[in-house]
């Protein structure tokens, strides 16, 4: 058997048909953006996760931060950063990468706050990340706990499109090549020293504008970027 | 997270004028800005249309080109550009272009012309064109210099121990002893309490005024109770108190005891005029030994000299003149020596003394033109006698023998007045490869010993020439383009070997040379015969041989790039190191290097200038 996989788009218009009124309907009722329009045209939320580890079943999100990409412009008045609060013990490691102690993330948003906010955000536009399979994989199951769906979205990832350029270039790429620092190091971005969700958000959004640009110009259309 | 955490808004409060505006200003424009990235190459502003954005560069470079395409600005991080047409309805006129991939970051129009209409630090920078910068730059030097009196106390000034006379000494004796020890004034005491001063003026107001006899007791002329200051009073305040009740003579006590006396003469001593006092020292030794002496006291004058803020103008003239005075002195000595001269000779000093330029001790070069009555066999024996004991003298006083073997010394620059109006025409008429490494030693002359006539006549020939033949200018601005300023690609500093191994920024053969020799074109072009740097540009442009724009920046570059060497050369001798031109980037602020690469860019915006004008280019 052949099977195609659905649309995301697809997928949103049959699940506006099943679910009730909630945040999630009113998210489902925008279109997601159209595959064949330029990148120029697209807006983008560029977002990170921290994360208490990388497995979205028993891991929980300790902050998001995102901002916007318009008419190809990273725009800072879109920024938002967010500390969730979570039931669930943090491994003493984030603590010391994340520099989010105990404290912070009591006084965090509870979870279902942050997401109803976030997809009002995530409507109509595309979303870009860094390592698709964290946001994608904690937002889903974000989604299914609360709204009992995952969630119907493009994404576009910079980790993938690096790999991808890359693996054109020599076929074994190794994973340290791969970090966003040392990729935006061969793009000559500035090196951000912090390590925030939303300075990640920002850093990844910037990444996006130069390989885009180097890879062709923003007037191209969004699809190739699209997973 | 909150903004202020944002690296974002860290280099933002780093850039001029930004680091002038408060917090929450600061945080308006990162919460507003966008960022966008160019690739090189791309066109970021385009004549014609319309712009809404004001521009910082965050990484990578861009360019600016007017009208003509001619480029007009080489931008890089931490600088701005869209302020111009924002400022004139968001018209743009000048294209802007990325020469690097670049990321930008974007400040709306709206609140750029809020910001400049209500801070006036925004409008300050803004309004002001990179020269312009410069020069408010220059002048917050001379500020942060300023005012060496206030910091100085009565005990620092005081030059000498007070001449100190009992109250039963006779006018008579007084007046002797003044004169035995050349003061101006003496104090009276009684067991060490001052009791009263003497000045030179109460022999002409008191004694003389008054027909009184001077075998009566001092007392009877000196001024009861003067004032009087303490070693702690500031040397400002002293000179205020002079000025105001018109005296010239300030006793310092110190709790009842005299301590000392400050004079007028004193403060002006302390206000960088000792150039004035070694110069006079100079004319005064008499033997080689003391004039070594007074030649080893010039990078202390130096040192107080920058010290005092004086513009580097005034600093190169008095280095000079203490130079001149030196080469005068020991023709002097020479005659003295030799017996009078034979005929007449014009003693000339070539390069850096020429023009009023020295800093430090630097080679010597000298010439001597000699009357058309010379007549080899009877007068060289005399002249050349006369070269090596001058030449000899210099060097002994640090002005070291010039590895060119420009010198008096040397026959070929030791000839008749028609020998050299035939070397200048071979000059001037055949300007080749070997004429033009003389070109900048010999076309910057000044007698400072002699029949000063022999030199002005042929100079304001060799100015009849020089003034529109356009081979001849485009042979010397070919030359004078040899050295460029120390700006590499994307306007990085390019540094060379120095002294030490460290590498460092060649102040004087990339900084001050390439505008002195700019300078020189100019007034050759123009027929003026200014010889200071300075004064070339001020006159060339007056002559109309360059723009009042191109004069006003050049002059402020010239200043600017000099400062720093001085300072440098400076904070060198201070540190007991011998001074030279190698200036290590990393310590200059950045603010400093940042203004020194404005210099640059004029130098260089200049000698494109030049090379156009004169075109040079063929013949590089």
């Amino acid at each position: 058997m052949f099977f195609r996989k659905s649309s995301p788009e697809k997928i949103r218009r049959s699940l506006l048909t099943q679910v009730k009124e909630s945040p999630f309907k009113q998210f489902l009722e925008s279109p997601l953006p159209d595959r064949d329009q330029k990148i120029i045209d697209t807006e983008f939320l560029a977002l990170d996760f921290e994360t208490t580890g990388l497995d979205e079943k028993n891991d929980a999100i300790l902050t998001m931060g995102y901002t916007v990409i318009k008419k190809g412009r990273v725009q800072l008045k879109h920024n938002a950063h967010q500390v969730i609060k979570i039931n669930k013990e943090i491994p003493e490691k984030s603590i010391v990468i994340h520099k989010i102690t105990h404290d912070r993330v009591d006084q965090g948003e509870h979870l279902h706050t942050v997401m109803e906010s976030l997809l009002k955000k995530i409507a109509g536009r595309v979303l870009l990340v860094h390592f698709a399979r964290i946001e994608r994989g904690f937002l889903n199951a974000a989604c299914e706990q609360i709204y009992g769906h995952k969630i119907p979205a493009y994404y576009v990832d910079t980790f993938e499109i690096e790999r991808r350029r890359l693996q054109n270039i020599q076929p074994e790429v190794a994973p340290n090549l791969l970090r966003l620092f040392n990729i935006r190091e061969r793009y000559s971005l500035p090196r951000y020293h912090a390590h925030s969700a939303l300075e990640d958000a920002i850093a990844t959004a910037e990444l996006f504008l130069a390989q885009a640009t180097h890879g062709s110009n923003l007037n191209a259309p969004v699809k190739q970027y699209l997973i | 997270m909150e903004i202020e955490q944002l690296e974002i808004r860290d280099f933002l409060g780093q850039c001029s004028p930004l680091t002038k505006l408060d917090e929450k200003l600061l945080d308006q424009v990162v919460n507003t800005l966008e960022i966008s990235y160019q690739r090189r190459g791309s066109e970021i502003l385009k004549p014609g249309e319309t712009n809404d954005r004001l521009f910082l560069i965050r990484t990578g470079a861009v360019e600016i080109f007017d009208q003509d395409g001619n480029r007009y600005s080489h931008l890089e991080e931490g600088d701005w550009f869209g302020y111009r047409s924002l400022l004139h309805d968001g018209e743009i006129r000048m294209q802007a272009k990325a020469i690097e991939d670049t990321l930008l970051y974007l400040v709306p129009g709206e609140l750029f012309l809020s910001l400049f209409q209500q801070h006036e630090a925004v409008r300050n920078y803004f309004s002001h064109q990179k020269p312009e910068r410069l020069r408010s730059a220059i002048e917050e030097i001379r500020k942060k210099n300023q005012a060496p009196l206030i910091g100085s106390h009565a005990a620092d000034l005081v030059h000498r121990e007070p001449l100190q006379v009992e109250q039963k000494t006779t006018i008579h004796e007084a007046a002797k002893l003044m004169k035995e020890r050349t003061v101006t004034s003496m104090l009276v005491v009684q067991e060490g309490k001052l009791k009263g001063i003497v000045t030179d003026r109460a022999f002409c107001t008191k004694l003389a005024a008054n027909k009184m006899d001077f075998d009566q007791p001092v007392t009877d002329i000196m001024t009861p109770d003067p004032i009087t200051i303490t070693p702690e009073t500031s040397g400002s305040e002293a000179l205020l108190m002079m000025a105001r009740h018109n005296i010239r003579h300030l006793p310092v006590v110190s709790s009842g005891k005299v301590m000392g006396m400050l004079t007028a003469t004193d403060i002006i001593r302390h206000q960088s005029h000792t150039p004035i006092y070694l110069i006079n020292e100079i004319h005064r030794a008499v033997d080689m030994e003391s004039l070594q002496k007074l030649s080893a006291q010039i990078p202390a004058t130096l040192v107080s000299l920058v010290r005092n803020s004086l513009t580097a103008y005034d600093i190169a003239h008095a280095i000079s003149a203490i130079g001149e005075a030196i080469t005068q002195r020991l023709l002097t000595f020479a005659e003295q020596a030799l017996g009078k001269p034979p005929i007449p000779y014009a003693w000339i000093v070539a390069g850096s003394l020429a023009r009023n330029e020295q800093t430090i001790h630097s080679d010597q070069d000298n010439a001597l033109i000699l009357s058309d009555d010379f007549i080899e066999e009877e007068h060289d024996e005399y002249f050349k006698r006369l070269s090596k004991s001058v030449s000899d003298g210099l060097n002994a006083c640090g002005y070291i023998y010039c590895p060119g073997d420009v010198m008096a010394t040397n026959k070929k620059w030791r000839q008749p007045l028609s020998v050299w109006r035939g070397y200048f025409d071979t000059w001037i008429h055949r300007p080749e490869q070997k004429a033009l490494m003389y070109s900048s030693i010999f076309f910057d002359l000044r007698c400072v010993y002699g029949e000063k006539s022999l030199l002005e006549n042929l100079r304001q020939e060799v100015l009849q020439k020089s003034k529109g033949n356009t081979i001849f200018l485009a042979y010397m601005a070919a030359n004078a383009l040899q050295f460029h300023p120390p700006l590499g690609l994307f306007k990085r500093f390019v540094l060379e070997k120095g002294g030490t191994e460290e590498k460092a920024l060649n102040m004087k053969k990339r900084g001050v040379i390439p505008i002195t020799d700019l300078a020189r074109v100019f007034a050759l072009a123009a027929g003026v015969d200014a010889l200071n740097t300075q004064d070339r540009l001020e006159a060339a442009c007056n002559a109309g041989e360059c723009s009042q724009s191109g004069k006003a920046d050049l002059l402020d570059a010239y200043e600017f790039i000099s400062t720093v060497r001085l300072e440098h050369q400076a904070a060198q001798i201070e540190r007991g190191e011998d001074a030279d031109n190698f200036v290590p980037p990393e310590l200059l602020s950045s603010l400093e290097r940042r203004h020194l690469k404005d210099a640059f860019e004029v130098v260089r915006i200049l000698q494109d200038a030049m090379e156009t004008r004169y075109q040079a280019g063929q013949l590089k």
